[in-house]
């Protein structure tokens, strides 16, 4: 008679959950930004996980599942609002205006690219995630390094698609922003240069409403065809 | 679909999330506009030059360690040690018998090892044992740290496994009778500096006092082992009580 759920076992754990634990730690230590919370952070959603493994399914997703204990674990504990705020107002009020520098087309659009992904460094594009605010860092660090799919992001942060793909989109410009600050504070980037270029037709309002998701993306072409299924 | 719209689903396209017509629409865009093609194709290298610049960092073998002792034994049932059953003393008694030399104050900056107190103490980290039994607790860490940890006195709320500088250590916190949290870590002081910017002598015995927003720590050696204290009490309390536990600890017999 199993009036309760038989306690998964110790091995079954280690076999679905461990694996996963480069990629948890990879993405405490970017959350913490120190190795020592990082680790704190890892034990602490692991022992949790391990707590409620009963609650896990077995053969869904427990990358995904694994993400957000350690993503909730994470924002309960670690995350300093106010410093935020600061940094993030800072990234936003970059006069370096990347946006426009890579709007360059032609053969500027090819130097800026070269421009900025060529003399990337890897302890700058880590100084430039650290300084990105928790919630956009974590969506990069989701997105682009874990590869997770925007619905799964959407559960593992628990908010709707749009918020996800908006975060994305801002961190992402942030990262571009702060890196091509780096490069023309190295010298390899000469600030300015490509001032004179102007956005595309368009662009502009583009980048007004963006970031769009794809729904409102539908909605607005469908009412600009005057309606329609 | 015109540049505005294939501005807003790039990144979608980019993270493979557009499917169907709108991909289509997007693609036909893109083979007609060669600045937005351009910008598709920034979007698509920037994101690969991150990920190619962000490798995962090694897991420390620490971290494993930890959590196979923490997560591996979770269903071994705590045992006893004898040496720990021995009746406390009155710490008001103790408190009585308080004598502080304070033979000159000498600037140190903090160690790490205070500042991992601090810091835990202050994270509220949840406790992998959780008990009021101090002797339970500290039996707990039987086989998970490298030395046998003195239950400490009061009432016990619970222990984590920690590392300090890679070797296992143990934190136990518990709460005293005014509502207090004293957490203590226990831990191999070999090469690990318990300097803090007020040395003291009490009873004959070296203690570093350091200090935290609204938290005191002391920080001492006794029986060959490390202790770092942290507590919400102000630094006499914090005094008085590390002091009785020196007393106890001499009258408890291994």
């Amino acid at each position: 008679m199993a009036l309760f759920k038989k306690r998964p076992a110790p091995s079954d754990f280690e076999r679905e959950a461990l694996p996963h634990l480069p990629a948890l730690y990879a993405a405490a230590l970017r959350m913490t930004r120190h190795e020592k919370d990082a680790e704190d952070l890892v034990q602490d959603a692991l022992v949790r996980a391990y707590r409620f493994f009963d609650t896990f399914e077995a053969g869904t997703n427990c990358k995904a599942w694994l993400f957000r204990i350690l993503t909730n674990v994470f924002c309960n504990r670690y995350r300093e609002r106010e410093r935020e705020h600061e940094i993030m107002n800072e990234a936003e009020a970059s006069p370096a205006n990347v946006e426009q520098f890579l709007a360059g087309v032609g053969a500027d659009a090819a130097d800026a690219e070269s421009a900025l992904l060529g003399h990337m460094v890897s302890a700058d594009v880590e100084k430039a995630l650290a300084s990105l605010p928790s919630d956009f860092r974590m969506a990069v660090i989701l997105a682009d390094l874990e590869d997770f799919s925007y619905k799964e992001i959407a559960e593992i942060m628990d908010c709707p698609a749009g918020t996800v793909m908006s975060r994305l989109y801002r961190g992402r410009k942030m990262l571009q922003q702060l890196l091509y600050q780096y490069a023309v504070d190295q010298g390899i980037i000469k600030p300015g240069s490509h001032a004179d270029v102007a956005p595309p037709a368009g662009r502009a309002s583009a980048d007004a409403n963006a970031p769009v998701d794809i729904a409102a993306y539908r909605r607005r072409h469908r009412g600009s065809e005057g309606g329609g299924s | 679909m015109n540049c505005a719209e294939a501005d807003a689903v790039l990144p979608g396209y980019c993270d493979g999330e557009l499917a169907g017509v709108d991909r289509e629409q997007l693609e036909r865009h893109l083979a007609s506009c060669g600045a937005c093609a351009s910008r598709s194709r920034l979007q698509a290298r920037f994101k690969a030059a991150v990920r190619a610049h962000l490798p995962r960092p090694p897991v420390p073998q620490a971290l494993r360690v930890r959590l196979g002792a923490v997560l591996g034994a979770r269903e071994i049932a705590p045992r006893r040690w004898l040496w720990a059953t021995h009746p406390r003393l009155v710490p008001a008694a103790v408190a009585a018998l308080l004598l502080i030399a304070i033979t000159g104050t000498v600037r140190h900056s903090q160690s790490m090892v205070l500042q991992q107190a601090q810091r835990s103490y202050q994270a509220e980290l949840p406790m992998d044992i959780v008990g009021s039994d101090c002797r339970s607790i500290a039996s707990w860490f039987r086989g998970r740290v490298d030395f046998p940890v003195p239950p400490p006195d009061g009432s016990c709320q619970g222990g984590r496994l920690v590392n300090v500088r890679e070797r296992p250590a143990a934190y136990i916190m518990t709460r005293g009778h005014d509502g207090h949290r004293v957490a203590y870590l226990v831990f191999d002081p070999r090469d690990e500096s318990i300097e803090a910017p007020d040395r003291r002598f009490v009873n004959g015995r070296e203690i570093y006092f350091g200090s935290g927003p609204g938290i005191s720590t002391a920080a001492y050696h006794d029986r060959g082992l490390g202790y770092v204290v942290t507590s919400d009490l102000d630094e006499d309390s914090l005094t008085r009580l590390v002091t009785a536990n020196f007393a106890m600890s001499s009258h408890q017999g291994p």
